[in-house]
């Protein structure tokens, strides 16, 4: 049996949209095919089309005078007219859904990367809601880092009242929230609105219990499953319903979540993070160069991807914690794939195209920026030997920045950040950390490229 | 929640003595006004008229559904009206109109019952037997009963 799927949408979504639905509604049943429509108007969107009823369609019917997202039927017979022929022919259309001849090539390929997706969807479930909160964050992080490296600039130690303190506090306050937002988006993501209060408030617990940025991870998934459980489970009377977003589901979630975190979870966290920070500072040299080489080469194995996102971050909630050094490390580890693809353009220019030798100026810029990302292309063209020479070329540059106890008190902006006075310590050593990394991931790719 | 929110006696004229697809918004958007839904008339009258401008609202049937939505609204409503001869609305289907709804909603007014309603009534409106009804009905009650049984 064909199944059709249809939407409608109309611009003031009040009339036409569900009209037309019905007649197509009325239409189909008469010739007695199953359809399914989704309705865009003023109430939202409803009866919503999955991605798994696209792929088991026929064909789809965009009756529309506005976006319906349509990128999501890329592949299938799509049939598109005005909302007003949805009302006026919804049998011809039907028809002509119908008849469409249904790529099956492109369908399936539809429907395999629909299941690749919906499972990829099931494994990262937690890192999606954990970079969800992470991206919330870093701007708070990005601009209160830097903010406090710039109060530097007025000495190390402020008076109170003095400029310099000023930005301090400026900085303070926003890196102050960090955990906080962490945690609160993380929840977000996870139950959505109800989710944020439950959130924010084990973020700030955690931050003053001091259980820092890995205890405001753990209460941002408490806090968010806790109150989806309850959207989900709290049964009331008809008449109370309209309690329960607006009373019920805070303060339960909030009391959750605020006693879990002061009686059972905060202490141990804080423990481990006190634990962690005390081991990171008398760490030896030795176990402190392989810390920073296994972050280097994690900021350099997908670039901007998981693992890159998952040492960053570490690096960036310990240096919520006072602890500089790893960020050190990441931020070096991060600068050096760009800047090495570059020097390799500049030292054999003939192993490269034209568009590489260009692609290599553009990711010179964006590696003093400390965006790793410049060296994408180059990675992308021939992954098998770029990434390695990226990972060990980083993974040098980390472990030389632990190695000479470099500590970084911002948590980016690349060369920029070095010209600020104090934000770095042994700021010559490290760029020489920069420098030989950038080197040794220069000379690997070189050697292993093929010439041209 | 029920219809009577929605219309009264004063919105529903059977029938409408008009010439014209604007005359009969006018007239309809004036009873709007005197039941104290509309508190700025010629900002809803030309919030409607640009909605006729973007596509007739004449959604064939012999049925228009003229409507806005305005801040010179106060609360959602409807008039509805029967016309003494057939109105050429531009329609869809070619026909001219022979009776209409009109639908005014508040500017700031997503997702509520009111709406709901509108949109039940939306989908209705393509069913010939619920058609019939309206045009077989002989006053402003027997609208109102049709109208509370269907939707």
């Amino acid at each position: 049996m064909k199944k059709l799927l249809a939407v409608t949408a109309c611009p003031t979504g009040i009339a036409h949209t569900y009209m037309a639905a019905e007649s197509l509604q009325k239409a189909a049943k008469d010739k007695n095919i199953p359809i399914k429509i989704e309705t865009r108007g003023a109430v939202g969107v409803e009866n919503e089309i999955t991605p798994q009823e696209i792929a088991e369609a026929h064909a789809i019917i965009i009756a529309a005078d506005t976006d319906v997202d349509e990128g999501r039927f890329a592949g299938k017979p799509v049939i598109k007219v005005p909302v007003a022929q949805g009302i006026k022919i919804p049998s011809e259309l039907i028809d002509r859904a119908l008849a469409k001849e249904a790529s099956t090539e492109f369908s399936q390929k539809v429907q395999a990367n629909e299941t690749n997706q919906s499972s990829a969807k099931k494994q990262n479930v937690v890192y999606r809601h954990l970079m969800n909160g992470v991206s919330h964050m870093l701007p708070l992080v990005v601009a209160g880092g830097l903010i406090i490296a710039i109060s530097f600039i007025f000495g190390i130690t402020h008076e109170e009242g003095t400029f310099g303190a000023q930005l301090g506090k400026i900085g303070g306050s926003a890196m102050g929230l960090m955990v906080t937002v962490l945690s609160g988006y993380i929840a977000f993501s996870i139950a959505g609105k109800p989710g944020l209060a439950p959130g924010l408030v084990g973020g700030v617990l955690s931050t003053s219990m001091g259980a820092g940025f890995i205890g405001g991870i753990l209460a941002g998934f408490i806090a968010g499953y806790a109150a989806k459980w309850l959207i989900q489970n709290i049964k009331l009377p008809k008449n109370f319903e309209g309690l329960k977003p607006i009373l019920i589901v805070p303060l339960l979630s909030v009391l959750i979540i605020g006693l879990l975190m002061i009686y059972v979870i905060g202490e141990p966290i804080k423990a481990l993070m006190d634990g962690l920070t005390t081991w990171l500072g008398s760490m030896g040299s030795a176990n402190k160069i392989v810390l920073g080489a296994v972050l280097g080469a994690m900021m350099a194995l997908d670039m901007g991807g998981p693992f890159n996102k998952t040492a960053y971050t570490f690096a960036v909630g310990l240096l919520g914690s006072g602890v500089y050094g790893p960020i050190a490390a990441v931020m070096a580890a991060g600068m050096t794939p760009p800047l090495g693809v570059w020097l390799a353009t500049m030292i054999a220019p003939k192993k490269f195209t034209d568009e590489e030798r260009q692609a290599g100026k553009v990711a010179s810029i964006l590696g003093l920026s400390f965006i790793t990302e410049g060296a994408i292309p180059f990675g992308a063209s021939d992954p098998l030997r770029m990434i390695p020479s990226f990972m060990i070329g980083s993974a040098v540059a980390g472990g030389l920045t632990m190695l000479f106890d470099v500590m970084l008190r911002a948590p980016h902006g690349g060369l920029f950040v070095l010209l600020i006075p104090n934000a770095v310590s042994n700021v010559l050593m490290y760029m020489l950390a920069i420098v030989i990394g950038t080197v040794v991931t220069a000379l690997l790719v070189n050697l292993l490229k093929r010439t041209k | 929640m029920n219809i009577h929110e929605l219309l009264n006696h004063g919105t529903i004229m059977l029938p409408l003595d008009v010439d014209t697809r604007e005359d009969a918004i006018r007239q309809m958007a004036a009873s709007l006004e005197r039941s104290g839904s509309i508190t700025h008339l010629d900002a809803y009258i030309e919030a409607v008229l640009r909605r006729e401008q973007q596509s007739s609202t004449g959604i064939g049937f012999g049925v228009a559904i003229p409507h806005g939505k305005s801040a010179g609204v106060s609360k959602a409503s409807l008039a509805f009206a029967r016309f003494n001869k057939s109105i050429d609305w531009d329609s869809l289907d070619g026909s001219p109109a022979t009776m209409a709804f009109m639908i005014a909603v508040p500017e700031a007014n997503v997702g509520n019952e009111h709406l709901q309603i509108l949109v039940a009534l939306s989908r209705k409106l393509i069913h010939e037997d619920f058609r019939q009804q309206l045009t077989d009905a002989q006053t402003p009650d027997e609208i109102i009963e049709i109208l509370a049984k269907n939707i």
